[in-house]
């Protein structure tokens, strides 16, 4: 929970990643998760890597993307060994856990750096269902209040002698079910009165309401996208063509 | 007794929370904590039990440091009842929710069974025993959290916000179980914006702004610090801002109610 709130947790910023278009944000997180999966050795990942941490420090956003670097290593590992069991190689094993931290990392930073607000206008321009996106934003939102929620439910629970962080792995899983009730049931009571608050504010009253905030693409935008296509574009051809003769 | 000494907590978004907390709190006090939303009073009640440590400073309880113990210990000690009863009711029943912490604590079956109908009893709860808590109104939700609290008798009761979601009978019952309590030798500490309800029980009130303990004292004595009082916006109790106009004006030992009402400002003079 509190990787998923550092990592992908909007926070407003004033870097120049922050005023790009959310579109062309989205774009780069798309192009960066598909080089990604194109990757096929583990010096190839490492590029992609060290662009998506280039991303991140032109964002500002270093030090929280690390630390969501340093928080998926558990999952990691967990790829990691499955891997390595079932293909008796390390080489995949390893390449697998590391695009699984390349992933999460590609995704975070659109994530981070795009509010909630721009969201909504990134899906519409999709032309996703009116419903859809409202639901999708929302839950993007409410994940500060949920974690907030989760803090104060443990501190209760602790409060009436519940240890946490006492015994084996199945004692602490059993433990989490008085701090997992309470949290479902707080947000299915949460998503009935904010319907009902929705309803009451005329929600779904216009067929095809009309935006505060229309985005127009900046040439500085058209730019930035731009170089970001040709980078893939250069970094796709150079993992099948060029890096292989170099690294035999 | 509980000793914070100079405790300064910052919180991991360097918000200062608390900023040089010295305060002690005795065996057997009743003290009411106030202040405006974010002056700290929840943050200095999570440092009793040890949920959160401070920055800086050091907070005892029973001399013993809250760094050097757990969390589950302290609350043997301190049970603390949270603002929100929605955060720790999750049991099938309104009885299972009771025992959850006795078991917690180790208690023997038969000792849970005794301590769980005592609560029901005396919170008006027994015809719920076996409902889902979840069900209860927000007043029964709030009665049921202070009688899992006093189920396992903790030597300090900590009561934030009690009286949110009470009707003004159940506040009457609340400030009643805190007489009682008060009156068997435990320490309660009441946090709330309620001062109409901390007046009747003539407690010990500490102030407290932007993390800053700004007055401390007997009931009578601070709150008739106006100024003190507005700074942290805690409103004067109506009875003592009545009494405190008529002390200031000179040589008026009976007053007409109509005069009064004029004279503190309530109506214009015709």
């Amino acid at each position: 929970m509190m990787w998923l709130s550092g990592g992908f947790v909007f926070r407003r910023g004033t870097s120049v990643y922050h005023k790009i278009d959310p579109r062309v944000k989205l774009l780069i997180s798309v192009l960066l998760f598909t080089t990604t999966l194109l990757a096929r050795y583990l010096y190839e990942l490492a590029i992609v890597l060290a662009f998506m941490l280039a991303v991140a420090t032109i964002a500002k956003v270093l030090r929280r993307v690390g630390r969501t670097m340093l928080l998926t290593v558990t999952f990691s590992v967990i790829i990691f060994v499955l891997n390595f069991v079932f293909t008796r190689s390390l080489e995949t094993s390893a390449l697998y856990a590391s695009r699984f931290v390349a992933i999460v990392v590609s995704t975070s930073l659109f994530f981070i750096t795009t509010s909630p607000d721009e969201l909504e206008q990134v899906m519409k321009t999709f032309r996703l269902p009116r419903d859809v996106v409202f639901a999708f934003v929302t839950a993007v939102r409410f994940i500060p209040v949920m974690m907030l929620d989760t803090i104060q439910i443990m501190d209760a629970q602790k409060s009436r002698g519940l240890e946490l962080e006492k015994g084996n792995i199945l004692r602490r899983v059993r433990n989490m079910i008085p701090v997992l009730i309470p949290l479902v049931v707080n947000s299915v009571v949460r998503s009935g009165e904010l319907a009902e608050a929705m309803e009451s504010r005329a929600y779904g009253a216009v067929p095809k309401p009309t935006s505060l905030v229309q985005y127009r693409a900046r040439n500085w935008d058209r730019l930035v996208a731009a170089v970001a296509v040709v980078l893939f574009a250069v970094t796709a051809y150079s993992f099948y063509f060029v890096l292989q003769g170099i690294f035999p | 007794m509980i000793e914070f000494r100079d405790v300064s907590f910052v919180h991991q978004n360097g918000v200062k929370a608390l900023d040089g907390v010295s305060l002690t709190i005795g065996d057997g006090e009743t003290v009411g904590i106030v202040g405006e939303n974010g002056a700290g009073k929840t943050t200095l009640v999570k440092h009793m039990t040890g949920l959160l440590k401070p920055s800086s400073g050091k907070v005892l309880v029973d001399g013993v440091e809250t760094t050097a113990t757990s969390t589950a210990q302290l609350s043997r000690k301190i049970g603390v009842a949270f603002q929100n009863p929605d955060h720790q009711l999750f049991s099938e029943s309104v009885k299972e929710e009771m025992a959850f912490a006795l078991r917690n604590f180790g208690f023997p079956p038969e000792v849970v069974e005794q301590r769980v109908s005592w609560g029901l009893e005396l919170f008006e709860l027994e015809r719920y025993k076996e409902s889902s808590p979840l069900v209860l109104s927000g007043g029964e939700k709030k009665r049921l959290t202070l009688a899992c609290i006093l189920a396992w008798d903790p030597q300090m009761v900590v009561l934030d916000e009690p009286t949110v979601g009470q009707d003004s009978i159940q506040k009457e019952k609340l400030a009643g179980t805190i007489k009682m309590l008060s009156s068997s030798g435990k320490t309660v500490v009441v946090i709330s914006h309620d001062i109409e309800f901390l007046w009747p029980m003539q407690p010990r009130v500490v102030i407290m702004k932007s993390g800053r303990v700004i007055m401390d004292g007997q009931a009578p004595q601070v709150m008739l610090e106006k100024e003190v009082l507005e700074s942290a916006r805690v409103a004067q109790p109506e009875m003592v801002s009545f009494y405190a106009a008529i002390r200031d004006r000179p040589r008026a030992p009976f007053v007409d109610p109509l005069e009064a009402a004029r004279w503190l400002g309530v109506m214009k003079p015709r």
